[in-house]
């Protein structure tokens, strides 16, 4: 018995030593995953950006990157193109689903006329805007 | 004092005029590919020749000199639409432009000063002051000439 006991210690030992090191590999490997996350604010913002409607000319009091594809303008903004020039406040822009939305007040302004409601979403790749609330749409004349 | 007397007028004439309007009371959907605006809830419609109200509106528009012209207008439910001292009501209306004439199908009615009709479709040709109301089935069917033949 005493003669195989330092055998199985040694076995043991290795086996620990072993486990160590693999231990040790796991821990230090290198991740292959990259975490960022960037806020951005910029203060009295305006800037072009191209859609499907064409060059689009945003604008806010205060602008926030969100992260790669979505920024909020914050305060007093505005979204202006050929079709439509868009007035509001607190919008948020998608900028991969080319959708714009906002809860407040708008005030909108095409070839037909002026319109105001109660928030809107903006399905640019569509040609679609979604007016929500009392919606009030006075045509030039 | 000649310039102050034009510049009333103009303001005067300027009020005078009719504005031409949509309003909903829940959303409206401005979708620039099918040209045309969606109107839901309490909808209210006026031009420079009638005032309509209903619970749904579907305007067509066609863009002429950089403007945007609705060329077809439709109403759906309780539709009620006021022309001068008329009103005409429906479960459903369509307006073209083109021909100046409304359609109303479905319970309709018209109402003036001195008469109340009823029937199944009411045409309303607004250019030659000409009413034809139908009834349900087609064997009957009235012919409305107003006295006042005067164009609109």
């Amino acid at each position: 018995m005493s003669k195989f006991f330092p055998k199985v210690l040694n076995l043991i030992i290795f086996f620990i030593i072993v486990l160590q090191t693999f231990i040790y590999y796991l821990n230090t490997k290198s991740s292959t995953k990259v975490f960022s996350q960037k806020s951005v604010s910029v203060e009295n913002f305006s800037s072009i950006v191209l859609s499907k409607s064409g060059m689009t000319k945003i604008g806010s009091e205060k602008l926030n990157k969100v992260d790669e594809n979505n920024i909020s303008l914050e305060g007093i903004s505005y979204l202006e193109n050929s079709k439509y020039k868009i007035y509001g406040s607190n919008i948020f822009i998608d900028m991969e689903n080319d959708v714009s939305y906002s809860n407040d007040d708008v005030e909108v302004i095409n070839s037909m006329g002026i319109l105001n409601a109660e928030g809107f979403t903006n399905l640019d790749s569509e040609g679609k805007i979604l007016f929500q609330g009392k919606v009030t749409f006075i045509r030039h004349d | 004092m000649t310039k102050y007397i034009l510049i009333l007028f103009i303001f005067i004439f300027k009020y005078a005029q009719s504005e031409s309007y949509v309003k909903a009371g829940e959303s409206l959907i401005w979708d620039s590919e099918k040209q045309s605006y969606t109107a839901n809830g309490e909808v209210e419609f006026q031009n420079d020749k009638f005032v309509a109200f209903a619970d749904e509106m579907i305007a067509e528009y066609i863009e002429q000199k950089n403007k945007e012209v609705f060329t077809i207008v439709e109403l759906f439910n309780d539709v009620k639409i006021e022309f001068k001292d008329e009103i005409f009501k429906g479960d459903y209306a369509i307006y073209t432009r083109e021909d100046n004439i409304i359609r109303l199908t479905g319970n309709v009615s018209i109402k003036s000063p001195t008469r109340l009709l009823t029937g199944y479709e009411l045409i309303a040709d607004i250019d030659n002051n000409k009413r034809i109301l139908n009834s349900a089935d087609d064997e009957s069917l009235v012919e409305v000439l107003l006295d006042n033949n005067a164009k609109n």
